[in-house]
């Protein structure tokens, strides 16, 4: 069989998952959270009035202008967007063994990398789809927003750095694949996720933030110190370490793996 | 490719499989002919699923190996799985895809022609619901999509886990004509597991019966059939034991004693010989109060011989 047919199988399932439209649905409330911090940045009297999350909104630093707005969305994109992946990713592949079908994907006439390889590219497909989603639907709301602050080299520079934070965190995806097949299901991928990103904190906030692989997005979007523009080679080592390791791992495990489900 | 007719098509060698304590397959010899319906019989947790997910290299033995169509069963090799269908365990299918999707997506990993998917539906008679998603099928109908999961590649080989699990009588019988035709007419081997022993014992040519992990025994249908014993269960008042001494003097070799009924005999292989057993108690003088020829059924026997109660 060709890749192209597992590739084509795996298409279907992620199109006819409620999953993935629910993941289009939940990324999409980002840029309208964005909108109602603008909001109440901009207008705090009147949010105090309603309630709102105006304490809050003073304590992030935030101003209704458009670098702020796009510091935001370059956050919701890096860590946020981190965590959606992981989700991602353990229902792609979890799924198998969730829904008991691992069992019938594993004795084909089709090399098992290849479900593995099929599985990361649709991954990677909808991730893309996710994430520039987003970002129109964040700048088309900055846009009827009237922020100020606008300039065409600003946006262009936010979304490029969004771009990257996304293409970083989908780096560190197959390792989460790979935490998915070993635990068979969707829990330990989603533990070990939660996980990565409270130590990638911890880590941001020492120096050695550019070695540790979860550090790496909250570095360069600036949630410690000022963002980072170009990554030191160590880092981009250590991301390009870590996808090679997480394909690996995860291939090996469905290949070599007693597959009892 | 079609095998020479003789030819074996599943063959394990001391086959073993452990974890950690537990010895799941202890050193399993089998040899499975073309054409053949090769019933795998054993109470739940006899070593059934694990030996069929062997032969399917989705677990590796821990000892032993596995040959299916000529070619070594090695976990993570394509090898021979173009020419095998299989179901095993429980049925399995994406819940949110429709009957065809599902078979859609095996019929591509396959390489079966595109006609094979309504081919699949019909023999299965699927056809009501191959546009309903697999998630809202009855188990019944779950267990009909993943038999036609099984054949729709039409393979030389299909290796069936419990392939009668919650289908209905009229679905039970079905099933079995379906692999009786495909054993018959097109030359493919059947390894089927179950603990019903009926399901086996109408269908398959040869049986095999394992208990904890080992081969207990392996017989043909008729050969079976005949191992389902016949016996005469003696009671007398009095001196049971008088009553066995009595029987042997009078050339009835086997008898038992019922550990749980002191005062009933059983003797083996003397259904039609009531009459003469009678004779002998009663003109000793002993009072006979039970005399009842016994045919043992086949679950008795397998219960006997898997270490149940019978």
């Amino acid at each position: 069989m060709t890749f192209a047919s597992v590739l084509s199988t795996e298409f279907l399932k992620l199109r006819r998952s409620k999953v993935t439209w629910g993941s289009l649905a939940g990324i999409s409330l980002g840029p309208l959270a964005m909108a109602l911090f603008m909001w109440i940045v901009r207008e705090p009297g009147r949010a105090a009035q309603l309630g709102l999350l105006g304490t809050k909104a003073d304590l992030s630093g935030l101003s209704a202008t458009w670098p702020s707005f796009l510091s935001v969305m370059t956050m919701l994109v890096g860590v946020g967007g981190l965590l959606l992946l992981a989700f991602i990713v353990a229902y792609v592949f979890g799924r198998e063994y969730a829904e008991g079908t691992a069992k019938n994907m594993l004795a084909l006439p089709v090399g098992r990398e290849w479900f593995v390889v099929a599985k990361l590219v649709v991954v990677a497909a909808w991730w893309l789809v996710l994430v520039v989603a987003v970002l129109v639907e964040a700048l088309v709301i900055g846009m009827a927003l009237g922020l100020p602050g606008f300039s065409v080299g600003l946006v262009a520079s936010a979304v490029g750095n969004a771009l990257l934070a996304a293409g970083i965190a989908y780096l560190l995806a197959p390792v989460v694949a790979w935490i998915t097949i070993l635990g068979r299901g969707y829990l330990p991928p989603l533990a070990f996720a939660l996980a990565s990103l409270a130590l990638g904190d911890v880590f941001t906030h020492t120096g050695w933030a550019r070695w540790f692989p979860y550090s790496i997005v909250p570095l360069l979007i600036g949630m410690v110190g000022k963002p980072v523009t170009v990554l030191p080679p160590g880092s981009l080592m250590v991301l390009a370490l870590t996808f090679a390791a997480g394909v690996t791992a995860a291939i090996l495990q469905v290949r070599h793996a007693d597959n009892t489900q | 490719m079609t095998a020479a007719p003789d030819m074996t098509v599943i063959s394990t060698r001391a086959l073993t499989k452990r974890y950690h304590d537990v010895l799941a397959v202890d050193g399993l010899a089998l040899d499975v002919r073309r054409g053949e319906i090769y019933g795998f019989l054993g109470r739940n947790g006899a070593g059934k699923t694990t030996t069929i997910r062997m032969l399917l290299g989705l677990i590796r033995p821990t000892g032993g190996e596995v040959s299916v169509l000529g070619r070594r069963i090695v976990p993570g090799e394509t090898g021979v799985f173009g020419r095998i269908g299989f179901l095993v365990e429980s049925a399995a299918a994406y819940p949110n895809l429709t009957v065809r999707e599902n078979l859609e997506i095996q019929r591509r990993l396959t390489g079966a022609p595109g006609a094979a998917v309504a081919q699949a539906i019909g023999t299965l008679r699927l056809d009501e619901y191959a546009d309903r998603l697999a998630g809202k099928l009855s188990l019944g109908n779950k267990q009909r999509l993943s038999l036609a999961r099984a054949i729709l590649h039409k393979p030389d080989v299909l290796m069936l886990d419990e392939p009668a699990n919650a289908l209905d009588p009229a679905g039970i019988v079905e099933i079995r004509d379906l692999l009786r035709t495909l054993a018959d007419e097109q030359g493919v081997t059947v390894f089927m597991s179950s603990h019903i022993l009926g399901e086996v014992a109408h269908l398959a040519d040869r049986i095999g019966i394992i208990n904890d992990g080992r081969l207990l025994e392996e017989l043909d249908r008729e050969e079976l059939q005949a191992k389902a014993r016949a016996y005469v269960e003696v009671r007398v008042s009095g001196d049971p034991a008088r009553a066995e001494s009595l029987l042997r003097d009078a050339g009835f070799a086997h008898i038992e004693r019922d550990p749980d009924d002191p005062a009933a005999l059983r003797v083996p292989e003397s259904a039609d010989r009531a009459a003469e057993i009678a004779r002998v108690l009663v003109g000793a003088g002993l009072e006979l109060t039970g005399l009842t020829p016994t045919h043992e059924d086949l679950e008795t026997y397998f219960l006997r011989l898997t270490g149940g109660v019978g």
